[in-house]
Order: structure tokens, then C-alpha cells, then sequence
């Protein structure tokens, strides 16, 4: 489904990415960690076409993405769903429509429109919602939106960059169960987060990046020790601290 | 292909609505830069025309000698039609010219017992007036004839006149052409970037590069249209006023040719407004409307 050889990504004199390559497999589902700047974003970026490796070759359901030109990368992304880090809705328009004008875009007809975004508004549950603009939603909800409007063109592969970003913890798990449904129904799913608590409950293939490498790749498991040890977590920390000051 | 053509008419006519500040700012660009067009192109055309018009009046006076028997005058009338340059030779015989003058005069003097002075005299219009004096030139060089009066000087100095007004005209023409280029591009910039939510969204969920950028292009035709129409109506308003104060001043202008027309000024400008506003939006798309 998506394989990355040796892949780098360099802005000037900083590697983004180093040297990364990954192989997912058609209905996977993994999560990408790592702390800010460690290039989760960027991998996935590479895999929609917005950022062009400096070295080494993207796959994407067997389609070489850096050898696209600008104006086959349009197509590409029909057959993935993308959920940005911010999840951008338009505020004029209602929950509907957002999700509807995505699919008008690349030509779906009316009545096809009206029965597909019918369906993903059920999928994610937010059929009740159709009618509300984005000012009246919580931030889980707009990231339902987000997700549906994603999702209405069944496409293969769902790419999401920090889904639980500003969450908070019950909805950031919420979110997640979303996405493993979405899985479950043969989607192959790939999340970009350092939300630890998620990554830990939902024991899943989880590959750590650190400044532009892989560090580990685990096929199930929770947040990678090999973080944990480079960057503590504050809790660890503060226990650490404590523990010393009490001897 | 009928529903991707709707959503981008409905991007146009929704954009059209919401950024409304931004689509008066863009009009009254357009239009402010087809005013000055229009004005400059409306006083371009009246000076070609006076240009045109006036050499016209101007033709070769050809008198032959006194003695010259009107067979020889009819034969040399002859000659000069058939010179390729020349477009008309009229003979105006020294008995007509005699009467003439002696009606002009006939308060002052009474020239009716006096001999006959005046020779045969031909008229000679060329195609082009910057034939004359070539013409002329080869006339003096006749054993029959006497003068040839071609106002050379004169002609000259208006030739001159008519080339330094078209080419005055052109530059000034190209360098508001290109400030309209530039305002229009801004302005279809500015929306760009008022409407960069929806780009990003119609690039995430793979709308092909012409779906995204037409609607842009759309309202660069319609804000150059407008801006046309709106411009159109103000020129011929001032062109119509001011006609009227000046012919109040002086009443000689009205012996001028006509200004352009009000039908080619209300189709050319919108149309002018039209192909700037679609090229100019056109371009910053290209430049500003990128997928990655």
C-alpha cells in the first residue's frame, strides 16, 4: 500500500527526514510518533505529494509519487482521505455542505452527493449535526466533520495528522475508536500523533521518528520506550525528582 | 463535466457575494483603469481623425502657362490621371476662374472691360497625402506648365503632427494597459488570498488544478467586465458633456470629424475589461493557486 526507500527530506542544511524507509501493508493500521519537528508531518506530506523527497522513492498503492507531475497529484488524492493537523472546515457553509463540497469538487454528481454524504455523516456519527456551521460544534465533533469529509470519497487510505491535537482525553479517544472503525472496514489508517495516552490503549503498529529517522517499529505495542528515554515524560520527571529529593 | 461546470459557477457567484469589498475594490480598479483607457482611446481616435481629415484639404494647384491651347491643357489632364499616385485631376478653365473672380470683386472693382489674365488651372488629389509632393515635383518639371502650389511646409508640419500623435498615443495606451494589468492582477491576488481556506480544502480532497483555479479566473472576467460596462457609461457621459461645453466655446469644432462611436466604445470596453480581467486573473492563479 505505502512504502517509502530511503527517503529523505532536506530544507537547506537540515534533514527533515533521513534516510526513512517503511513498508505499510494494504489494511493496516499504524501510528507515527515522535516529538514536534520529528518529521511525523512531513512523512505524511510526502505520501499526498506536498513535499518532495531530496532522495529515495515514495510508493503509494504502487504508484511512485515523486515521479508525478504537478497535475496527476489531484488524482493521487482521490484515493486517500486526508485529515490535516488542523482540520479545516469552511464557516459559512454547514456540516453538510463542507462535506459536500468536497465531493462536488471532483465532479460527483448531485444526487450522488446527497446519498454519499448521507452515509459518512452516519459513519461518523454526525447525522444529528448536518444542519449546524462549525462555530456550533466542539473540537471533537469538527474533527468528525474533518474525518467524513475525508472519507466521502472511500478512498483506500486514510492519512491524519494529529487527529487529537487539542482534545481532550475521553474525545481524543473517541476519535481514535473512530479511526479503528474505519479500519475495521478495510481502510488502511495512518496517524501522526505524540498523544501517548491513545498510542498506549490502542495497541497498534506504532513506528517512532526522532529528528528524521525511525528509531523503532513495533507491529503492536503502546508509546515506544526508545522516546521515553530521550525524552522523559513530565510525570517521569517530577516522580524522579521527588524520589531523589526524598533519599 | 455539467456538474463540475455548476460547482465552479457556484464558487464564482458565491465568491462574488461574500468578498463584496473585495470584488468593489477589483471593479473599481478595472474601471477606473478603462476610464483612462476609454478617455485617452475616445482622444486618440478624434486627433487620428482630424489627422486623416486634414491633409485631405490639401491638393496641388497646377497653373499652366497663359499661352497654353486647352487641347494641350485636356492632354496634360490626361497625363497626370493616368500617374498611379494620383487619384483625382480636375480642370478648372481660365474663363470660370475669370468669372469667379470678377463676381468676388464686384463690389470693389469693375474688371468686366479688362482682358482675360488668369491660365488654365488644373486641381490634383493624390491617394495619400504624403504623395503630393512627389507629384508636384514631377509637374514643375512640364514645359507647359507655370507654378505648381503644393503647400509643402504645411502639409509636412500636419504629417508630422498625425505621426507624433499616434505614436504619443500608443505609448501612453501600452503603459495604462499595463498599470491595468498590474491593478487587476492585485486585486484577483487579494481574493486569492481572502479564499485560500477553500483552495487548501478543494487540493486535500484532489480537485484537479483547472477546477480550483477557474472560479478565480471566472471573477477576473466578471470584475473586468463590470469595471468595462461601468467605464463604457462614464466615458461617453464625459465625452458628452465635455463635447458640449467645448462646442459652446468654440463653435469651429464642430466642422471636425465625429469622435468614436458610442457603440464601439459600449462593446469595446467591457470587452477590453473582460480579456484584462481573465488574462490578469488567469496569471495570478498560475502564480498563487498551487496544489503542494
Amino acid at each position: 500500500m505505502v512504502e517509502l526507500q530511503g527517503v529523505s527530506v532536506v530544507y537547506g542544511e537540515t534533514y527533515v527526514l533521513c534516510r526513512v524507509s517503511l513498508r505499510v501493508e494494504p489494511g493496516e493500521f499504524v501510528f507515527l510518533v515522535g516529538t514536534t519537528g520529528a518529521g511525523k508531518s512531513t512523512l505524511l506530506k510526502l505520501l499526498y505529494g506536498a513535499v518532495r523527497p531530496t532522495e529515495g522513492r515514495v510508493f503509494v498503492d504502487g504508484q511512485e509519487v515523486n515521479r508525478l507531475r504537478e497535475s496527476e497529484i489531484p488524482f493521487l488524492r482521490r484515493r486517500m482521505g486526508i485529515v490535516p493537523q488542523d482540520y479545516p472546515l469552511l464557516p459559512r457553509k454547514t456540516v453538510w455542505e463542507n462535506i459536500a463540497y468536497g465531493l462536488r469538487a471532483i465532479g460527483y454528481s448531485q444526487s450522488a452527493v446527497r446519498r454519499r454524504v448521507a452515509q459518512v455523516l452516519a459513519q461518523v456519527g454526525m447525522s444529528a449535526q448536518a444542519n449546524a456551521y462549525p462555530y456550533q460544534l466542539s473540537g471533537g465533533e469538527a474533527q468528525r466533520v474533518a474525518i467524513a469529509r475525508a472519507l466521502a470519497n472511500n478512498p483506500p487510505l486514510l492519512l491524519a495528522d494529529e487527529p487529537t491535537a487539542n482534545l481532550d482525553p475521553d474525545t481524543s479517544w473517541e476519535i481514535v475508536q473512530l479511526l479503528q472503525q474505519i479500519n475495521l472496514r478495510g481502510t488502511t489508517v495512518i496517524v501522526a500523533t505524540h498523544n501517548r495516552a491513545i498510542v498506549d490503549r490502542a495497541n497498534k503498529r506504532v513506528i517512532a521518528l526522532d529528528r528524521g529517522q525511525i528509531i523503532s517499529d513495533v507491529p503492536r505495542g503502546g508509546y515506544p520506550a526508545e522516546l521515553d528515554k530521550l525524552y522523559p515524560p513530565v510525570a517521569l520527571v517530577s516522580e524522579r525528582r521527588s524520589g531523589e529529593i526524598a533519599k | 463535466m455539467i456538474d463540475r461546470l455548476l460547482f465552479i459557477l457556484s464558487e464564482t457567484l458565491t465568491s462574488l457575494k461574500r468578498h463584496g469589498m473585495l470584488q468593489i475594490a477589483a471593479v473599481s480598479t478595472a474601471c477606473v483603469a478603462l476610464i483612462l483607457l476609454g478617455s485617452v482611446g475616445m482622444v486618440l481616435y478624434k486627433l487620428d481623425a482630424i489627422a486623416q481629415s486634414l491633409p485631405r484639404q490639401f491638393e496641388t494647384e497646377v497653373f499652366l502657362k497663359p499661352n497654353v491651347p486647352r487641347e494641350r491643357t485636356l492632354a496634360l489632364q490626361q497625363q497626370i490621371e493616368a500617374m498611379p499616385e494620383v487619384a483625382h485631376v480636375q480642370l478648372v478653365p481660365k474663363e470660370q476662374a475669370w468669372e469667379e473672380e470678377k463676381r468676388r470683386y464686384a463690389d470693389e472693382i469693375n474688371l468686366a472691360d479688362l482682358p482675360n489674365p488668369l491660365p488654365d488651372k488644373l486641381i490634383v488629389r493624390t491617394h495619400h497625402p504624403e504623395q503630393l509632393p512627389k507629384v508636384a515635383a514631377r509637374l514643375r518639371k512640364h514645359a507647359d506648365v507655370d507654378e505648381v502650389l503644393d503647400q509643402r511646409g504645411t502639409l509636412e508640419r500636419v504629417l508630422a503632427v498625425a505621426r507624433l500623435v499616434r505614436w504619443v498615443g500608443l505609448s501612453l495606451v501600452s503603459m495604462l494597459l499595463l498599470s491595468a494589468l498590474v491593478l487587476i492582477y492585485n486585486a484577483v491576488r487579494l481574493t486569492i488570498v481572502a479564499r485560500q481556506l477553500e483552495v487548501r480544502i478543494m487540493a486535500l480532497v484532489g480537485a484537479t488544478l483547472r477546477t480550483i483555479r477557474m472560479p478565480f479566473i471566472l471573477e477576473g472576467v466578471v470584475q473586468g467586465g463590470l469595471g468595462g460596462v461601468l467605464a463604457a457609461v462614464l466615458v461617453l457621459l464625459g465625452a458628452g458633456l465635455l463635447s458640449d461645453y467645448m462646442l459652446r466655446l468654440w463653435p469651429f469644432l464642430n466642422d471636425l470629424p465625429p469622435g468614436a462611436p458610442a457603440t464601439l466604445v459600449l462593446f469595446g470596453l467591457p470587452t477590453i475589461g473582460m480579456l484584462l480581467g481573465g488574462l490578469c486573473a488567469w496569471w495570478a492563479a498560475r502564480r498563487f493557486v498551487r496544489i503542494g
